[in-house]
């Protein structure tokens, strides 16, 4: 199995298998699209293989595996567990990156961003001394003899 | 706060005076060139020993594998970070595979080891969190009947914790009950956030122990080092130069002071002169051989490296590998085979939000209690999940125990529980046994042609009982916590915490290095990563490796006039 050539768009077919099998895995809903509506087979794909280039020959594997989408994940992942999870994981990683995946998941911005710690928000969270039942029942560590 | 004996905290001796012993070690014909200490690596243990002296004036050459990280080019505030952190910045160096990673073959290992190549070593991609580890884990022979006792105390140990702790620029909160009193960290403690202020509240209903997370990460802004801005991605390195790796904390100061970190240099054997004693190091840069003289020699290439150069040192004098008389080199590996538990909560956690690093740590299940049924415990982390495919991760990874496929039909709920998890991490105590070692490859090779690493290592009973029994409270905790759903996320993950494979102690018979890292063959050989670790303990390593390194660094500047060096 070769890896797939980034150099050489894949082509419409392919990009087509890609979002028929990626939307077995995330068929979407709850307020997500599915991996196909979230255009994981377009670009998001080639910016997961880009950064992680060891995923593509997962990928072009289950490109290859014939059957209706279902039944070839299926058998991908009965017959070749490893191959099929780092699939999962070139898709779901793909699927992520979109940003609006990601803001409806929750997570602010397209990546981590600088969020410094505001005036006494360290304190806030130990207020009504939560803290204290702790400190009250003392040191638990063991002595040891001199 | 009680200071190091005799000023010893810029380098024992006067700067000047340090600098003059060394001379005396220099012997007619040295060029230029001698170091006073050759320093093999640039990672963590060397860091700290390599500012030190370069403080107290000897003149250090660091020789490192790997090169500097260049901030720009890590991935923690790109979209890609995930997907960049499973390869390119994977901690398990057979998976990022570059030209310095040596490869380590752990086909016979329960789980593969994890290091960072470069220079600030393993620290670059460490989580920051920094414990201290406690009076009992040095003396677990005489309280658990099991594996050896340090040939130091906690108490003796105490001053460098304090002196590394500065230097790394530690935050936490003082007064925590599971230590002995007096562990103040020099900078306030990060926020617990949300998580930790909910799993706070299912502890104190069961009545167990936690604390604001103490990591070295700082939570005010030290200049040119920064200040933690929580993007909560500290595994993948810190684009913001907050946390604190050697790379940013010691190495740049040792530079100004002197030191010379040569990069790109992965040293093959270090020899001896006629009479036994260490002289420098032979290495290969660009293809080709270079040799460097020195007067002392330190190793710090950390717990795997180190054995593994001094099993490719072997010689006439030492035909199983330089330092080797008690045939432990390479032996007793303790490797602290991580577990994990999560739990689905109401609301959503901010579970993102850095440092990462811990958000709050519990010993609550540390020390021995022998009705359990096995001796010593472990420490818990409770950390931030770095984004969506950490926490899918969570659901998929074949030892996890969610008992639901992720993928299919309602993955998006599942998707959308992402931010509402919380995470434990279990640090079981490791025992060491001889049976789990570190050799030379027999056929895998790096790419400078030098034998590969070969890692065996079983996960021994006494391991698996700490992680059983601390996996059931840690689901007990989410529940009283308020989880609605709580499972088994994994075990048997690497660590990183690679140890043991240098025992320090009293006996040349039964171990490597002396009390102060000095090995027993070698008088001007020392030993100060990871690998000395007598026990493993059952906490992060790296305030226990600082503080070794920064002890062995002012034995040596402090001894200088006594210390034998090669002629
Ligand atoms: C992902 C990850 C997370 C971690 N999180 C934590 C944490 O939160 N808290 C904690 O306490 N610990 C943590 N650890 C462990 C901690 O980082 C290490 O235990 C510590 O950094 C090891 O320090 P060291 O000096 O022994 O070795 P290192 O820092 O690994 O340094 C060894 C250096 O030697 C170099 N080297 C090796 N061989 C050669 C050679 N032949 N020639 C030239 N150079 C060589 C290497 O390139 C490397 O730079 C973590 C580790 C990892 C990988
Ligand atoms: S959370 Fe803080 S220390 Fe960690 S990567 Fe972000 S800024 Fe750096």
């Amino acid at each position: 199995m070769t890896a797939l050539d980034l150099s050489t768009e894949p082509g419409d077919a392919s990009r087509a298998r890609l979002a028929a099998l990626a939307d077995v895995l995330i068929p979407g809903g709850s307020g997500l699209p599915s991996a196909g509506d979230a255009d994981v087979a377009g670009q998001w794909i080639n910016r997961a293989l880009t950064a992680n280039p060891d995923l593509a020959s997962a990928v072009a594997h289950a490109l290859a595996s014939p059957g209706a989408p279902e039944e070839a994940l299926r058998d991908l992942r009965l017959r070749q567990r490893d191959v099929f999870e780092r699939f999962a994981f070139a898709v779901a990683g793909a699927y992520f990156m979109n940003p609006a995946v990601r803001a409806a998941l929750g997570y602010p911005g397209i990546a981590p961003r600088r969020l410094p710690a505001a005036e006494g928000e360290a304190e806030y969270y130990l207020e009504d001394e939560i803290l204290a039942p702790v400190v009250d029942r003392g040191h638990i560590y063991r002595r040891v003899p001199a | 706060m009680p200071g190091l004996p005799g000023g010893l905290l810029r380098g024992g001796l006067p700067l000047r005076e340090g600098r003059e012993a060394a001379g005396k070690w220099v012997g007619v014909g040295s060029t230029n060139d001698h170091a006073d200490v050759l320093i093999v690596g640039a990672g963590t243990s060397a860091g700290v020993a390599a500012r030190h002296l370069a403080e107290a004036g000897f003149k250090v050459v660091c020789l490192e594998q790997g090169a500097w990280v260049d901030p720009g080019n890590l991935p923690g505030n790109k979209p890609e970070y995930e997907l960049a952190g499973s390869k390119n910045w994977h901690p398990d160096p057979n998976v990022r595979g570059r030209r310095e990673d040596y490869p380590v073959d752990h086909s016979e290992s329960d789980l593969p080891v994890w290091m960072y190549n470069g220079v600030g070593g393993s620290s670059v991609l460490y989580g920051g969190i920094w414990a201290r580890a406690l009076p009992s884990d040095f003396r677990v022979r005489t309280l658990d009947g099991v594996a050896d006792d340090w040939p130091l105390t906690y108490e003796e140990l105490l001053p460098y914790y304090q002196a590394v702790e500065r230097e790394m620029a530690v935050s936490g909160l003082a007064g925590n009950p599971a230590y002995p009193p007096g562990f103040e960290p020099p900078q306030p403690a990060a926020p617990i956030h949300r998580t930790g202020r909910t799993m706070a509240e299912g502890m104190n209903r069961l009545g167990w122990h936690w604390w604001p997370g103490t990591n070295a990460i700082p939570t005010v802004n030290r200049g040119k080092e920064g200040q933690c801005v929580r993007y909560g991605i500290c595994r993948m390195g810190c684009p913001e130069g907050a946390k604190s790796s050697t790379d940013v904390t010691h190495l740049p100061d040792a530079v100004t002071l002197g030191a010379k970190v040569i990069t790109r240099a992965r040293v093959a054997r270090v020899t001896l002169d006629e009479r036994g004693r260490a002289n420098g190091a032979v290495y290969l840069r660009d293809g080709r051989e270079h040799f460097q003289s020195a007067s002392v020699v330190i190793m710090a290439a950390g717990g795997i490296g180190s054995p593994r150069l001094l099993l490719m040192s072997a010689s006439g004098r030492f035909p199983a590998g330089l330092a080797n008389s008690s045939g432990l080199v390479g032996k007793r590996l303790m490797l602290h085979p991580y577990a994990a538990s999560v739990g689905i909560y109401e609301d959503d956690l901010e579970n993102w939000l850095g440092p990462a690093g811990e958000h709050i740590g519990s010993m609550q299940f540390y020390e021995s209690d022998p009705s359990r049924g096995f001796v010593r415990g472990a420490k818990w982390s409770l950390l931030p999940i770095a984004g969506p495919l950490e926490a899918a991760e969570k659901w998929t990874d074949p030892r996890s125990l969610s008992g639901e496929e992720f993928w299919g039909q309602g993955s998006a709920a599942r998707m959308k529980s992402f931010v509402r998890m919380l995470q434990w991490h279990v640090v079981p105590e490791d025992l060491p046994e001889e049976t789990n070692f570190v050799s030379l490859h027999p056929s895998l090779t790096d790419s400078d042609g030098l034998p590969a690493a070969k890692v065996h290592y079983r996960v021994s009973d006494n391991t698996r009982q700490i992680v059983d029994f601390n996996l059931a409270r840690t689901l007990e905790a989410h529940e009283a916590a308020g989880a609605k759903k709580a499972w088994v996320a994994g075990r048997n993950f690497m660590t990183g915490h690679n140890t043991g494979t240098a025992k320090m102690g009293d006996d040349p018979a039964t171990s490597v290095v002396d009390r102060f890292g000095r090995t027993h063959d070698v008088p001007n050989l020392y030993i100060i990563d990871a690998s000395v670790f007598t026990t493993s303990t059952a906490v992060n390593p790296t305030a226990t490796i600082c503080a070794l390194a920064k002890r062995t660094a002012s034995y040596i500047a402090s001894n200088a006039r006594e210390q034998e060096v090669a002629a």
